[in-house]
């Protein structure tokens, strides 16, 4: 019997054959005397091995065992959190960088609009949205300058660069 | 640890939506109704205790991960199982790739002498008892190599398909048919040859 047969018998037995190859396997099977030992033997084995699987039990008491997982669960939550925030911090700053940029702007505008507002008593306040942003200003009364610079204070941008400047000159 | 009433009476389904609004207690009442089963699932591919517990715990922990993944098709049970017999086949494939493979392991593959043997005629089954016959068929499942021991337990204890079988082991179905026959050939010289002091 070639390796083909052996395996077509098996298929057979496990119910993967099509209808008419498994009519051929029959046919077969009633004139081979060989076949039918081998599909015995098939049979055998399958039958000896259904429902027989040895009872193993976790060798570790339901206490013990659950609380290693746990921690493992608590352990890789704590190692997902930081990566979440990073990504909304990173994502967040690269959103509030050219809007802190645009309400310096406004404010500018809004100064060079208005000459009259320019006195001394005039001083712009700027509000930033993020934590993670800083600014610094620089106003000189005589010359009727403002600059602004605004910065990461995340330490993603501690090279010391301004992530943005605006200045006004009347 | 919780030991809550509610939890011990609730069937899978009600304690899988708890524990996907994050109750723990209802996960850890699935641990402890599951554990046995998926540990022995482990044991049953791997043979090595130690490997077995941490490789269930492992199938746990990715379970709570992946609890919005569960539609619900299968079983909770027949789900962590698959979850855990995936973990088996990746830790089987790295240890694969870590040795040698020597010409030994190429004959077995192929099947070597037992594929042309002759078929064994009696049931060497047929008298043994039902622990004796367990603990037969237990050794003789760790006389086989790990490829033709998970297509068996895949097949016979599992009841996959020739195809589910070779999707879960990432081979072809004619390997899948050629595993499971040498497997089981093998498997019935063992139990006829295996003497009951090799049990003990």
């Amino acid at each position: 019997m070639n390796d083909e047969s052996q395996i077509k018998l098996q298929a057979y037995l496990d119910g993967e054959l099509p209808a008419g190859e498994a009519a051929e396997v029959r046919q077969w099977l009633a004139r081979d005397a060989e076949a039918r030992a081998l599909l015995a033997e098939l049979q055998n084995t399958n039958a000896a091995l259904a429902g027989h699987e040895a009872e193993v039990k976790l060798p570790e008491s339901r206490e013990f065992f659950w609380s290693k997982i746990e921690r493992e669960i608590g352990r890789q939550s704590a190692a997902e959190a930081p990566a979440r925030k990073s990504f909304w911090a990173r994502w967040g700053w690269r959103g509030l960088v050219p809007a802190g940029g645009f309400a310096a702007v406004c404010l500018l505008a809004l100064h060079l609009a208005n000459p009259g507002a320019a006195s001394a008593e005039f001083v712009p306040e700027l509000e930033l949205a993020s934590d993670d942003m800083g600014a610094y200003t620089y106003r000189n009364q005589e010359d009727g300058l403002t600059m602004i610079w605004l910065y990461d204070r995340t330490g993603e941008a501690k090279s010391g660069q301004p992530a943005l400047m605006a200045s006004s000159t009347p | 640890m919780k030991t809550d009433a509610s939890q011990s009476s609730a069937n899978d389904e009600q304690l899988v939506a708890a524990a996907r609004q994050g109750d723990m207690g209802a996960f850890e009442e699935l641990v402890a109704r599951h554990r046995d089963k998926i540990y022995a699932r482990a044991f049953s591919m791997m043979r090595n205790e130690d490997e077995a517990v941490d490789l269930s715990q492992e199938a746990w922990v990715k379970s709570w991960q992946r609890l919005n993944q569960f539609q619900g098709e299968s079983s909770f049970g027949t789900w962590v199982t698959r979850i855990v017999i995936n973990l088996c086949l990746d830790q089987l494939r790295k240890r694969k790739r870590q040795r040698t493979e020597s010409i030994e392991e190429m004959d077995e593959e192929s099947g070597g002498v037992e594929r042309q043997m002759p078929a064994v005629t009696v049931n060497p089954t047929e008298r043994l008892e039902r622990g004796e016959l367990r603990k037969k068929i237990d050794a003789a499942l760790g006389h086989l190599s790990h490829e033709h021991r998970t297509v068996l337990v895949l097949h016979e204890f599992e009841e996959m398909e020739y195809k589910e079988i070779a999707r879960t082991m990432e081979c072809s179905i004619g390997t899948v048919m050629s595993r499971l026959f040498y497997a089981r050939r093998k498997m019935a010289a063992l139990l006829a040859d295996l003497k009951t002091e090799e049990l003990r």
